[in-house]
């Protein structure tokens, strides 16, 4: 059996200790707001925070993660945190298809939340490990900018 | 349904040494590398075919201390626990801010980067010219091996199989009057793969060279340094002549012999190291 922290609430599986952390949340948890791209880190589209960092869930045996806290981007939906992203997203036109968006808001809050206001290499690099196809980034490096301004102080608390 | 496998995480350093004495298994740390190397299809997990041991959550392997002038790093310190630790020298930082991007620096261990043994491993280049050691520990006690003679080719490493990797040690590396740099050579993003690295280390006394030495990365099997060459430009002064400078660059020139391969080919790689080192050589300290 292996227990942890899912969004708050304390979980047990005894699925294997290999198994994904993302194939957990999504099959057996039906958190499917965290998605695979490329299945080996390269994407970011299954990012999660284990204990507040962000991280690829796609590399994650979930061996590994017993007695952590895991945050996915369901349960951050409720965040005032997550409603300036969202807002901001919308306004900045950050989001087409939306596949990669779960993503890069975890990466986006991960950046905010250690440096509330970034520079724009500083975005760049935050968000560097998630790939967008559709938008060139650059409405989504606008939409970060925009958080951080108007989620001024916001970004500090936990 | 995923298939039963056996996997070990223990709470203490002494129960992971004395399963890995009594059976073989595939030590896990952060799993960056790991997990790519046996994915499997979609949905399935990971496939091994020994027992796993989990290590990444063991408080001995992540700490980082000063004896002396000498820095020990646990093996299992992620990079953005490095990054964050004032005991880390400048360059080992600036290696790891070219590595992958946040997701993965904060899951991926520097003690991953020595065992992975990749020819590209971004942390082993600085380490070579470091002369750091790396401390392997088993039920028998610990011992120490250079990392030159740790990393024997790529993937291929002096361990056994009932030890783990528990710190790489720097040593002197709190000296003062060293100048060190690192360089690479690749895309950026989670891509960030080096198709060419360098690093370089020079301990100067007035102009004189005391101690030189430099490591390329990813034109080789293993990193490439040569101790022959280093010895010929110590004793000399900075800035050096250009005649000297084009000798020692002649004779790296041959033994250096990158490959071809989907990140860059051979010509671009000798032609780009060759630089690096022209670059190191002629700065004015
Ligand atoms: C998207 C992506 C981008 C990447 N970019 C880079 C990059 O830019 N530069 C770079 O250098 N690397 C890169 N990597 C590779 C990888 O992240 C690093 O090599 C990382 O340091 C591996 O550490 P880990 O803890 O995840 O290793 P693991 O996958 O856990 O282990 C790697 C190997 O080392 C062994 N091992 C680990 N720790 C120990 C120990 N303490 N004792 C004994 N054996 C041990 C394991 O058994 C395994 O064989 C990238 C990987 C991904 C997925
Ligand atoms: S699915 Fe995990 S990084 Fe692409
Ligand atoms: S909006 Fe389509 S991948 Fe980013």
């Amino acid at each position: 059996m292996i227990t942890f922290t899912l969004n708050g609430r304390v979980v047990e599986t005894d699925a294997p200790a290999t198994v994904r952390l993302l194939d957990l949340i999504r099959d057996d948890f039906e958190l499917i707001g965290t998605k695979e791209g490329c299945g080996e880190g390269e994407c970011g589209a299954c990012s999660v925070f284990v204990n507040n960092l962000v991280q690829n869930s796609c590399l994650i045996p979930i061996g590994s993660i017993a007695g952590a806290n895991i945050q996915t981007i369901e349960g951050i939906i409720e965040t005032e945190q997550f409603k300036i992203l969202d807002e901001s997203y919308s306004v900045a036109g950050g989001v087409q298809c939306g596949y990669c968006i779960p993503g890069m808001i975890m990466a986006s809050a991960a950046l905010l939340s250690k440096n509330p206001h970034p520079s724009e290499t500083e975005i760049r690099e935050g968000i560097s490990g998630n790939l967008c196809r559709c938008t060139g980034y650059n409405m989504i490096v606008d939409a970060i900018n925009l958080a951080a301004q108007k989620g001024d102080g916001i970004w500090q608390k936990k | 349904m995923a298939e039963k496998v056996t996997a070990y995480r223990f709470d203490r350093i002494d129960e992971t040494l004395s399963q890995l004495n009594r059976e073989d298994c595939a030590i896990i740390a952060g799993g960056t590398d790991v997990m790519v190397l046996h994915k499997s299809r979609r949905g399935v997990p990971p496939k091994f075919s020994k027992p796993i041991v989990f290590i990444d959550h063991l408080s001995e392997l992540k700490q980082v201390y000063q004896t002396d002038k000498d820095l020990h790093i646990g093996a299992c310190c992620t990079y953005t626990e490095l990054l964050e630790h004032p005991l880390i020298p400048t360059p080992i930082k600036s290696a790891i801010k070219t590595i992958a991007a946040p997701a993965i620096r904060n899951r991926g261990t520097v003690g991953g980067n020595i065992c992975n043994a990749s020819p590209a491993g971004d942390m082993l280049p600085l380490l070579y010219v470091y002369n750091a050691k790396v401390l392997l520990r088993s039920v028998n006690g610990d011992r120490f091996v250079a990392i030159s003679d740790f990393i024997q080719g790529p993937r291929r490493i002096q361990r056994l199989h009932n030890e783990i990797v528990t710190e790489i040690i720097l040593p002197s590396v709190l000296e003062e009057g060293t100048h060190v740099i690192f360089e690479k050579v690749g895309n950026r993003n989670a891509d960030a793969i080096a198709k060419v690295s360098f690093a370089g280390f020079m301990r100067i006394n007035k102009e004189r060279i005391e101690d030189i030495r430099f490591a390329f990365g990813a034109v080789g099997p293993t990193m490439i340094r040569s101790r022959e060459i280093e010895k010929k430009l110590v004793g000399k002064t900075l800035p050096l002549a250009d005649a000297e400078i084009d000798t020692i660059v002649a004779e790296f020139d041959k033994i250096i012999r990158p490959i071809d391969d989907q990140r860059s080919t051979a010509v671009y790689r000798k032609t780009v190291a060759l630089n690096l080192l022209r670059y190191f050589l002629s700065l004015k300290q």
